[in-house]
């Protein structure tokens, strides 16, 4: 990167958020130079594949220059001090809009941060602009939203996966900053394997899941989408923890700081091969790379053994029967009364199907759709009551493959980034995406996907780990140790940020 | 034929919290529409539920005086429907796992005889919100009420009479009001209860087909709906009709229910667990910490003022009907009243004041430790009932204390000399009324009473100066 306006020498674009920390902290250049080269990079590139649609310049000027004064009067700086990052649409932000990228929530203002970016603003990162992602957080290819598609940054031809596809563009595209993303049924990791960067979905409960639009809320958690798990590490360590304005938040152990990591401290040497995730349906090229880092983790000293999952093949149809019935009672709120676009009608009935019809787009009026069927009297049982049973056998399946190995680990897609428009009127091909990352959605447990090199066509290939419940940070660490390897991921799309 | 009439409860009781149930917002608030409401309470996109612990412990309480079997673990569930006063699109409550099963109703049949109505379970819930029709058609919505934490009690079927079904709603809500759970406010409908009727062939062991009666908002709509309805039910079924399974609606006015839904149009309300709450638990401390903490109950309170005081069954009435009455009642006793007294001033003096205010105990301007002091002076012969009742009077301004008048009273004059000036002035100035008591009439006396009572000042003890007065004319 040259110099920048104001004269200082800007960190390299494919720069992490610890090493844009450390540049700034030798003063190479100011927080001001930073933020405001990292806004035009929202502003051209960011826009340009559709993944930022709110650049928030005056508030993230005003906290660099907060930042340049703490840093030169002295003051405590915090662990995140400078460091830009942006919020997916479903996650609440003092400034700006929170619309989910619904029509229904159209302009609508949250006024508050939600506890995971108020605790990242509290430790010094600097909130740039808003992410692009499927409507209400529902898709695999970021092409329901309202503020129109995501292009993926290695093929723009392609999606960038969803639902956190404009935070996955984003940090596939670019360095220097992280992203917040929120994962039901894969939302972090799918986009990030798609889009050649780091996601984690954190243990459900790790992350308050105050302020962020509720989907499916015993599946949702916000999580980070980064260029390394380095940068997870410690995106995590600020934003994780027990929230009181969220009763199912709690505090796990193991916070450590992601300087501690080196191979020698790596944990987890039992790892776990999941062999349903390496069958026909799973694309070879896929397939071929999960087997060539299994022989990567053996060099480096790891056991690797096949373990099965015989409830993987049920996971994805449990997921759509209790994902649905919870957004159908969560998006019930949407009800052009209180909140909500409200189509004027003549009585009350009218005004709930006019609104809700007008202001939700397809795919959330068929999983409204679907939730309510699985949930009503005659039919809850069959489906709603069988699927909690089926998560309970996912749970306790994972759960004892965790006691025999530390991690388990699976392609996160089935196939590599599609053509945008491929699957948009095929919602049973579009649901095909979650065959591998729901089971950690159900069985509440942590899960990072890495990016781990290309296929034939150039596309990147992410890889996933899940360990056991509270094992988020043991996770990170093993990723970190893989990306240690070689500097393969580093590399960014060609004219990605121009 | 003869047909015995069934009877079962819902009652919904909002318990007396200072906060909402899952939020900070003052519950019960009185301030203007939609002031006392919060992101939680109105449901607000990305906001979280979180259960306040006094709600657990009103719960447990209410539970503890029915005699319920408190359940280590209960779950929230959401109860889905469209309202626009229900801003969230569901209402937070107990379906699959509530958190207090069994327990029972105390009540008493029409002819004295105690008995029990069982209950189902207790759950918690909270409140919707209100909405406001304008007689131009146009609704307002205030969320005030929004998310306030209810109880609902859920009773057994029970053979009972619209009297007796009455009698079970109002023991409810003394019980509640007793141990501070709910203001029992009907008119508030701080108290609501809806009513399942049904009838069957006297001796017959199989429920007919009930109906549910709604908009209860007294004891008497109560009482006089389950007789209407029975009635009608009775009627249909004596014509050779058959009872629908509905929900009907009680016009007060005009007397009669009127059907409002059958069942098949019931609102499928789709119950599952609430994912944004954790199963609740409760302790065994938690419930020893309750019971505790815990008044001496109403039952216990009776038998030991009857055995220990005295007191004829009737009196205890009204001295009963608020555990507030009783506590300071039991006050003025504990500095030193005599129960009869305590209990006499109380029936008379404290409650006629209150009644003309309608005011409760807990207004009186007096501290029961003062009224206890007067009582004392009164037996010990310092004041007259009359005096001391002035005085009561005088005390009754806030701004006055009876202890510092008592104190400046002193004690009425029994001096016979001071006592004697007085009498023999008012002797000599009314020699008529004089005549008139040596002639055998006796009612000028009350006249001369006041002359000298006056001319004291109120300070002459009025039996000393009657008997002066009686020495002084035979």
């Amino acid at each position: 990167m040259g110099e920048s306006s104001g004269g200082g020498v800007l960190p390299t674009p494919e720069s992490t958020s610890i090493e844009v920390m450390a540049h700034l902290k030798a003063g190479k250049c100011t927080t001001v130079e930073l933020i405001g080269h990292y806004l035009r990079v929202l502003e051209t590139t960011g826009r340009d594949l559709g993944a930022a649609v709110e650049v928030h310049s005056d508030s993230a000027l005003a906290a660099a220059q907060e930042s340049d004064a703490r840093r030169a009067s002295g003051k405590p700086l915090g662990k995140l001090e400078g460091v830009p990052f942006t919020a997916k649409m479903n996650i609440s932000t003092a400034e700006g809009t929170t619309d989910a990228a619904s029509g229904m929530l159209r302009g609508f203002k949250a006024n508050e941060d939600s506890t995971a970016v108020a605790r990242l603003r509290a430790e010094g990162a600097i909130l740039v602009g808003k992410s692009n992602c499927d409507e209400f957080a529902m898709g695999a290819s970021n092409e329901s939203s309202h503020h129109g598609v995501v292009h993926n940054p290695w093929d723009r031809d392609r999606v960038p996966g969803g639902s956190s596809g404009g935070a996955a563009a984003l940090a596939g595209s670019f360095g220097w900053a992280f992203h917040l993303g929120s994962d039901t049924g894969g939302s972090i990791r799918q986009p990030a394997a798609f889009c050649g960067a780091t996601g984690l979905k954190p243990t459900w409960g790790r992350v308050s899941r105050r302020g962020l639009v509720a989907f499916g809320s015993s599946l949702d958690q916000i999580g980070p989408l980064t260029r390394d798990a380095r940068d997870a590490q410690l995106v995590l360590s600020v934003m994780e923890g027990g929230d009181p304005l969220d009763a199912t938040s709690q505090d796990f152990d193991s916070v450590k700081t992601p300087t501690e990591t080196s191979a020698e401290t790596i944990s987890m040497k039992r790892i776990g091969l999941v062999s349903e995730g390496l069958t026909d349906a799973i694309d070879p090229e896929i397939r071929q790379r999960a087997l060539e880092v299994t022989e990567q983790l053996k060099n480096m000293g790891h056991e690797v053994v096949e373990v099965s999952l015989s409830t993987l093949s049920k996971a994805n149809a449990c997921y759509q029967v209790i994902a649905t019935a919870e957004a159908s009672s969560n998006l019930a709120r949407f009800d052009g009364i209180h909140t909500g676009q409200r189509v004027e009608s003549e009585d009350l009935e009218e005004l709930y199907s006019k609104s809700r019809r007008q202001g939700f787009g397809a795919e959330v009026r068929r999983r409204i759709m679907l939730g309510t069927f699985v949930l009503s009297s005659g039919y809850i049982d069959a489906y709603y009551g069988k699927a909690q049973q089926v998560r309970h056998e996912i749970r306790q399946e994972i759960l004892s493959a965790l006691d025999t190995v530390d991690s388990l680990m699976m392609p996160v897609s089935p196939f590599a980034p599609f053509k945008i428009g491929e699957r948009v009127s095929d919602p049973l091909a579009l649901y095909a995406c979650d065959i591998l990352t729901v089971t950690a959605n159900l069985a509440g447990v942590p899960a990072v996907a890495i990016p781990c090199g290309f296929d034939s066509g150039g596309l990147p290939i992410g890889l996933q780990w899940m360990g056991k419940h509270g094992d988020d940070h043991r996770l990170l660490d093993l990723a970190t140790s893989l990306q240690d390897q070689d500097d393969a991921w580093r590399g960014l799309p060609p004219g990605g940020s121009q | 034929m003869s047909w015995t009439t069934v009877v079962g409860l819902e009652i919904h009781a909002q318990m007396a919290t200072q906060t909402k149930m899952f939020c900070a917002c003052r519950r019960g608030s009185s301030a203007s529409a939609n002031e006392s409401i919060c992101p939680v309470c109105v449901g607000w996109p990305g906001a979280l539920p979180v259960l306040q612990s006094e709600a657990i412990r009103c719960a447990i309480r209410a539970a503890l005086c029915l005699h319920c079997d408190i359940q280590e673990f209960s779950r929230f569930d959401r109860k889905n429907y469209f309202y626009p006063d229900l801003p969230k699109g569901y209402q937070i409550s107990q379906f699959y796992r509530p958190y207090a099963l069994g327990g029972g109703i105390p009540f008493e049949r029409e002819d004295g005889s105690p008995a029990e109505l069982p209950l189902v379970r207790i759950h918690m819930e909270e409140d919707a919100g209100k909405s406001v029709h304008e007689s131009d058609g146009t609704s307002r919505i205030d969320l005030n009420r929004c998310s306030s934490p209810l109880l609902e009690i859920v009773s057994e079927p029970l053979t009972m009479t619209g009297k007796e079904a009455a009698s079970c709603v109002r023991s409810v809500r003394d019980l509640l009001r007793w141990v501070e759970v709910c203001d029992g406010d009907m008119e508030k409908g701080n108290l609501r209860c809806d009513v399942n009727v049904s009838v069957m062939p006297e001796g017959s062991n199989e429920y007919g087909t009930r109906t549910e009666l709604k908009n209860l908002n007294s004891f008497v709509s109560i009482e006089r709906s389950v007789l209407v309805e029975s009635a009608r039910q009775i009627e249909v079924l004596t014509n050779g009709g058959e009872i629908r399974q509905e929900t009907r609606l009680w016009d007060q006015d005009r007397e009669i229910t009127e059907s409002m839904r059958g069942k098949e149009d019931s609102p499928d309300y789709r119950y599952f667990p609430e994912p944004d709450l954790p199963v609740v638990q409760i302790r065994s401390e938690d419930i020893e910490e309750q019971r505790a903490a815990l008044p001496e109950m109403p039952e216990v309170r009776l038998s030991r003022w009857l055995n220990d005081y005295g007191y004829p069954q009737l009196e205890t009435v009204p001295l009963m009907a608020r555990r507030a009455n009783g506590d300071y009642l039991e006050e003025m006793i504990k500095e030193g009243a005599d129960p009869g007294s305590a209990s006499n001033w109380f029936r008379g003096e404290i409650l006629r004041h209150l009644n003309d205010r309608s005011e409760k105990i807990e207004d009186f301007p007096v501290k029961a430790k003062d009224l206890a002091a007067l009582i004392v002076a009164v037996k010990e012969d310092r004041f007259s009932g009359g005096r001391a009742k002035s005085l009561l009077q005088e005390a009754l301004d806030p701004e006055v204390s009876l202890e510092s008048l008592i104190e400046a009273a002193g004690s009425q004059e029994q001096d016979t000399d001071a006592l004697a000036e007085w009498v023999d002035q008012v002797i000599a100035e009314n020699p008529d009324a004089i005549a008139k008591i040596r002639d055998g009439d006796m009612k000028p006396m009350g006249f001369l009473m006041g002359q000298i009572m006056k001319l004291s000042s109120g300070q002459a003890h009025p039996k000393k100066v009657q008997e002066l007065i009686r020495a002084r004319l035979s």
